[in-house]
């Protein structure tokens, strides 16, 4: 904004001032009707919809649905779309990149936009961000709310397994991999990538135990299991695809 | 002299008085409010411009149930959590009303920031002279999110705790810096009891004080700066119009003086400006 801009607003402001009305009563009493609103419809919510005692932590079983609470779901669905470790999906796009540029871009924003008009509809750019942004964001946190929870209990299409890999497959089971992975169309469609065919990648089990205890955020670290476990899920996974389809 | 001081004043009216007197000679207390109060607002100020205070309200609620909550709640992993968690929405009286205010009370004042932040947005509020006012907010918004996030662990039960581990993790994955955020969050290298003590301690003191301290930074700023007008005010409207009309007259007048040739407005209209920029 040029320095004759400034002061024209400054002029302009004073005006508003001059002919306006006082904070109290004014400001002050729309101010409490939409706050004691708000805080009622949030009695009202604790009244009506309970809250509820979920089951203690158990950091041995993994069966669960890692889900975040709502207002984290465009974040999740974030992690689902960029959960390929290739060029163009990379898993740090997600974790990183986005939500570093929005936040420097919400930071900055009045730096970046500094013109003197103010009525949305002069204002195309700043009008289709808005736009975009909100849509997303309502878009991505109603994906999130309405994505299968997808545990694959009931087992995994998969034939040719041997005894060590079936003990495998009920290690997959018993952990809830299911609730990020998906085999054969069965389970998750993210935050993990689909293993149907993870055992074309060559790996020994040696280096997919390795990855089970230290993976690659955010898939957290199943070092707790025993080691008998981690061979037979190492085996089961190296497997698919080649072996076990 | 006025007429409505009619007979002698109660001694009770006088030491009052007396008291006040003597505060605000001290403090100024007395001018402070009278100008907070009574210091003019545009005449257009809108119903869309109570999100903030409402946000603010919604704070204070969260403020005291969440004291309320830390009286009956234990930080202790090995089933005390849990148990107290239960407790209290169980056995405690109300407590299944507080910590539900507490729980919904979380949801509502994220939905409320956010609008009040669309709302600043649409309106271009950010602009000059209000920008710091913005970057304070945009702090007010991480922090509002980071409440919510550090929260959800507290009740220690599955799905709380396996979100968070995901949660943490993506902190970690960062680059360089991505680690040691990873160790201050977790408190170790490891999720673990000291897990639990950090984000309860992350969750109702270091944010809370940084939540109080930028919200008197932005209603510092808010004061020192007034509610800003909205775009369409009627007065605003007026001026357009006007600015309008002069604009229209000029080019007559143009026109009129130049026969054979048509020539349109150049520029914009003074004080509104004509770029987006």
């Amino acid at each position: 904004m040029k320095p004759a801009d400034k002061r024209a607003y400054d002029r302009d402001y004073a005006q508003a001032k001059k002919t306006g009305k006082p904070f109290f009563p004014y400001a002050i009493f729309k101010d409490t009707v939409i706050a004691t609103l708000t805080v009622l419809g949030i009695i009202i919510l604790a009244i009506v919809v309970r809250v509820e005692v979920g089951e203690p932590v158990n950091p041995a079983t993994t069966d669960f649905v890692p889900r975040p609470e709502w207002y984290f779901y465009f974040a999740f669905e974030l992690l689902k779309i960029f959960k390929n470790q290739d060029v163009f999906t990379p898993l740090i796009m997600a974790t990183f990149m986005v939500p570093n540029i929005l936040i420097i871009l919400l930071v900055v924003w009045p730096f970046i936009d500094r013109g003197p008009e103010r009525r949305i509809w002069k204002r195309p750019f700043a009008l289709g961000l808005t736009v975009i942004v909100t849509g997303m964001l309502c878009y991505l946190t109603w994906m999130g709310a309405n994505s299968p929870a997808g545990v694959a209990k009931g087992g995994l299409p998969v034939s040719g397994l041997d005894e060590e890999a079936t003990k495998g497959m009920g290690v997959y089971l018993a952990n809830g991999c299911g609730s990020c992975h998906m085999v054969a169309g069965v389970g998750a469609p993210g935050p993990g990538p689909d293993l149907t065919n993870e055992g074309t990648k060559g790996w020994d089990n040696a280096k997919m135990i390795a990855w089970f205890k230290a993976p690659k955020p955010p898939m957290p670290s199943y070092a707790s299991l025993p080691p008998a476990e981690l061979e037979a899920l190492a085996t089961f996974i190296t497997g698919l695809g080649t072996t076990y389809k | 002299m006025t007429t409505k001081d009619i007979g002698p004043k109660g001694t009770v009216q006088k030491s009052a008085e007396g008291a006040l007197d003597f505060v605000d000679e001290r403090s100024g207390v007395k001018t402070g409010a009278r100008w907070f109060l009574f210091r003019n607002i545009p005449a257009g100020t809108s119903w869309f411009q109570t999100l903030g205070f409402t946000a603010m309200v919604v704070f204070g609620m969260q403020a005291i149930t969440g004291i309320i909550l830390a009286m009956y709640y234990v930080p202790d992993t090995s089933g005390g959590a849990y148990a107290s968690i239960q407790r209290i929405t169980e056995e405690v009286t109300w407590g299944w009303m507080v910590r539900g205010m507490h729980k919904w009370g979380a949801s509502v004042m994220i939905i409320v920031v956010f609008l009040h932040m669309a709302r600043v947005f649409i309106w271009g509020s950010y602009k000059y002279p209000r920008e710091l006012t913005w970057v304070t907010g945009a702090v007010l918004l991480m922090f509002t999110l980071f409440m919510g996030l550090t929260g959800y662990l507290l009740v220690w039960d599955q799905k709380a705790y396996w979100a968070t581990v995901v949660a943490v993790n993506i902190f970690a994955s960062a680059p360089i810096v991505g680690p040691y955020i990873g160790d201050i969050l977790r408190a170790g290298p490891e999720f673990g009891p000291s897990t639990l003590s950090r984000f309860y301690s992350i969750h109702m003191l270091v944010i809370p004080a940084g939540i109080a301290a930028f919200i008197g930074l932005h209603l510092y700023f808010i004061m020192r700066l007034g509610i800003s007008e909205p775009p369409w005010a009627k007065r605003r409207l007026r001026i357009e119009r006007d600015e309008e009309d002069a604009r229209r007259r000029a080019a007559r007048e143009q026109a009129a003086a130049l026969p054979g040739t048509v020539t349109y407005p150049a520029g914009a209209p003074t004080g509104a400006g004509g770029d987006d920029r």
